[in-house]
């Protein structure tokens, strides 16, 4: 079963349950889903493999723990989606509910990539990969892997001025970001050690960094 | 009433702590991790209050003990009143953090501290520019001069406010943070860490990642990289308002000598040295001063009073506790303290890391780890406690190891009191050259074999200036009174356990059962077994306890030199001291205290053994 079929169903019986104060039978489900009765059956099968659902004596339908978890965050993805939708992206409130009904799943990754590339195309700039991985219960991958051609600040020599490009790599990008090193942050390198140990003076302080955190930072020579 | 002061590291936090509260201050170790907090009481206007120095940090966003610590303490508004110590020479940096704190509304006053440097820099700072900035009280003062300390408290309990201050994030991330207030009902510091991935709530943080998303996407930057960059930029523009840049006075670079590698290495080398030698000199000259007068004025007194044989051994056992630790303590734990605080104060041990970490990455570390490894050189419990700096499970399994091997202040009694006493001066170094060469034949080792991932070096300079002897006297006082805490009572329990097993004759059993090793492999006298095991306990008992056992102070007669720079030698490799393998534990948890504890016992009974068979 699709990932986003399966948090379709979960969302649908969690609204259910909710609004209606009973479990759904097979056939109430189906009209919530907007499914024949016999396909509900059979995936209704499989959610009960997998641990999400369990059936009740009378043909209910209900949640397991599991399958609780995943349909609230579902529902409570697509509020705050639609809400930003709406409020930011300044779009029509159905609109904006169909869209978050799309976004909130796995299968719209590629939408969500599709729709990257085309604000990047529109702003003339290069694509910043993503691994698209989604609803995972931490926040997503960030942009900074991003592909340049920048040189890193560990090619540039003692007593140069930089302008930060952009930090490659997760790991150590936080205390960099913490001491000041952002993306158009001007630096100049203090000292430079034949093996590439840095001191880099940013927002007037010393930062010494070790060769292979400086590789990570991309740069632009100033004059 | 409680005040907590917050501020990155080295912006003379301590010192103004210090000058608050005086030295009467007691550290509590937050529950759960091994960050400390000091603490301190003073009395103001007939009211107690409580003044908390937080742990220097550079961020609250971070996952660091530390940060997360200053987080919760402020989450959980853990003070009425915070004290913000910012660096007046790098105000724009420091104003980072305070944006921060001001998220969690607590009532907070602005101390800008160090003017005195900044005056030498030409810095002149608008106190009401700035404060009208931040919407709080400012107070301008230098730490290293007392100007304006006693201004703080006043400021502090009369006019602390709630800043108006608000970072004008971006209007992405501002609108995220409203859709997830409306929706979840989520306060705006929370919001900002559950956007950055931060948090415990699942709810929440599915959906934050998934505004998250769609910003990164909009921006081509992480949410992080959007906040950190806002929060700089407001830093920036109230420092530029703030702060004007007058003369400059040209005052002569240092660092040129101390962060090239010629001469910087060679000056890193000999003031390392030379803290080593002059603990190794005074330590082993006022310990013959400690001992002599202990035995003379306690011990024999004691032992002339004729108790019950069992009474005296007990009392004996405690009374050889002490004397152990003091002797120990503060004739070479202190004196290393001292000359570590020193160090620190001057700003130097930065320097040092960044000199070092060339030679750090080839252990499999880098330059951040020369301090625990340094601080191994004094003690090896708070060596150990101090890895918590270095950022992976494997730079710190890695940095355990190395640290536990590193001849510490009692090592350093036993190689004196046994090969430099008895053998020579010129075999004592030869123990320490055998102990780094097998240190760095284990980090090669370690590095190939330990899994993880290496994190490099990122570590802010720290000013050099010059150190205040009080700050040192209380920086070097409290951490010895941390080793006293600790290892103290191990000492004494575990001294009294000894002395009733030697009692009832389990020594001696245990002498005959490990009798093959001792006289076989090592070639060494039966009793030597037993000093060998008191050594798990304090290094320095080994030597002791084989003295009593020999039954005679002067080692020479009763044991060739071969066996004497064998046993020293294996009871310096041996196991590390038991209040070590209780820290190892707590810090990286028993599978690597038992790793490290039979790795070290291999090592020594090797080691032994090869010399044995090379003497006979």
């Amino acid at each position: 079963m699709q990932p986003s079929v399966r948090e379709d169903y979960l969302e649908a019986i969690q609204q259910f349950s909710e609004k209606n104060a009973h479990l759904p039978h097979y056939a109430e489900l189906a009209l919530a889903a907007g499914k024949t009765e016999s396909e509900v059956r059979a995936d209704v099968e499989d959610l009960v493999s997998s641990g999400d659902v369990s059936l009740l004596s009378g043909e209910l339908i209900a949640l397991t723990e599991k399958g609780k978890l995943t349909g609230e965050s579902v529902i409570k993805k697509h509020e705050t989606l639609q809400c930003f939708l709406s409020e930011i992206l300044g779009m029509d409130t159905t609109a904006a509910s169909d869209e978050a009904c799309t976004l909130e799943h796995a299968v719209s990754d590629e939408t969500i990539d599709r729709l990257g590339r085309l604000i990047v195309k529109q702003e003339g700039l290069r694509h910043h990969t993503w691994d698209g991985k989604h609803g995972t219960g931490t926040a997503p991958c960030a942009v900074e892997d991003c592909d340049c051609t920048c040189p890193s600040i560990s090619d540039c020599a003692e007593g140069e001025q930089v302008i930060i490009h952009c930090i490659h790599g997760r790991a150590c990008a936080k205390r960099l970001l913490d001491l000041g090193m952002v993306p158009g942050e001007r630096a100049s390198i203090k000292r430079k050690l034949s093996d590439g140990a840095l001191v880099v003076q940013v927002k007037g302080c010393d930062v010494a960094l070790s060769p292979e955190i400086a590789s990570a930072i991309g740069v632009e020579r100033s004059l | 009433m409680k005040i907590a002061l917050l501020g990155n590291p080295g912006v003379g936090k301590s010192l103004i702590f210090n000058q608050l509260t005086g030295l009467g201050i007691e550290v509590n170790r937050y529950p759960g991790t091994s960050v400390c907090l000091e603490c301190g009481n003073v009395c103001y206007k007939k009211e107690k209050i409580e003044i908390v120095d937080l742990p220097g940090i550079y961020s609250l966003d971070g996952n660091s003990e530390e940060e997360l610590l200053v987080r919760k303490f402020l989450e959980q508004g853990g003070a009425e009143v915070i004290v913000a110590v910012l660096d007046a020479t790098k105000l724009e940096r420091n104003l980072y953090l305070f944006t921060q704190a001001t998220e969690f509304s607590p009532r907070i006053i602005a101390v800008v501290n160090m003017v005195d440097e900044a005056e030498r820099q030409g810095l002149i700072i608008d106190v009401g520019e700035l404060s009208s900035h931040l919407g709080v009280p400012v107070l301008l003062t230098a730490a290293s001069e007392g100007r304006d300390i006693d201004r703080i408290l006043p400021l502090a309990l009369g006019s602390a406010k709630i800043a108006t201050l608000q970072v004008p994030y971006d209007h992405h991330i501002e609108a995220a943070l409203k859709s997830l207030e409306k929706t979840l009902g989520t306060p705006r510091s929370k919001s900002l860490l559950a956007l950055q991935g931060t948090g415990e709530d699942r709810m929440l943080l599915d959906a934050a990642g998934a505004v998250a998303h769609e910003i990164e996407l909009r921006h081509r930057m992480s949410v992080r990289q959007i906040i950190a960059t806002n929060r700089h930029n407001l830093s920036r523009k109230i420092a530029a308002s703030a702060v004007r840049q007058g003369d400059r006075k040209k005052t002569y670079d240092l660092d040129s000598l101390l962060t090239r590698v010629y001469p910087g290495v060679p000056i890193l080398c000999a003031i390392l040295f030379s803290l080593l030698l002059s603990v190794f000199l005074i330590g082993s000259w006022m310990e013959g001063i400690i001992v002599q007068y202990f035995t003379m004025y306690i011990i024999l007194p004691f032992t002339s009073l004729g108790l019950p044989p069992l009474a005296e051994r007990i009392g004996f056992s405690v009374l050889v506790a002490l004397e152990a630790g003091l002797g120990i303590a503060f004739p070479f734990i202190f004196t290393f303290y001292l000359g570590l605080s020193l160090l620190e104060d001057t700003g130097y041990m930065t320097r040092a890391a960044f000199l070092a970490d060339r030679a750090m990455h080839r252990l499999g570390l880098h330059g951040e780890a020369i301090i625990p490894m340094v601080i191994g050189f004094g003690c090896t419990v708070p060596a150990v406690m101090s890895i918590r700096i270095l950022k992976t499970r494997r730079e710190q399994t890695i940095a355990a190891f190395l640290i536990s091997m590193v001849p510490c202040s009692a090592r350093t009694v036993v190689i004196a009191g046994i090969v430099a006493a008895f053998v020579g001066i010129f075999w004592a170094f030869s123990v320490y050259i055998i102990v780094f060469i097998l240190i760095i034949l284990t980090a090669v080792m370690l590095t190939r074999i330990t899994p993880g991932e290496q994190f490099g070096m990122i570590v802010e300079m720290s000013a050099l200036r010059r150190p205040q002897a009080r700050l040192v006297l209380a920086k070097s006082w409290l951490r010895i009174k941390e080793f006293l805490f600790i290892a103290m009572p191990l000492l004494i329990i575990t001294s009294i356990g000894l002395g009733l097993l030697q009692y009832y004759g389990v020594t001696e059993i245990f002498e005959q059962l490990v009798a093959p090793i001792t006289v076989t492999l090592l070639g060494l006298p039966e009793y030597a077994s037993t000093a060998l095991l008191f050594g798990i306990f304090r290094k320095e008992l080994a030597f002791e306890t084989l003295a009593v056992l020999s039954g005679t102070a002067d080692l020479g007669s009763v044991m060739t030199a071969g066996q004497l720079y064998t046993f020293a030698i294996v009871s310096v490799l041996f196991v590390p001291c038991i209040s070590t393998i209780a820290v190892l534990y707590r810090q990286l948890g028993a599978r690597i205290a038992i790793l490290i504890s039979v790795y070290t016992v291999f090592l020594g009974l090797t080691i032994g053994t090869i010399i044995n068979m090379l003497i006979t």
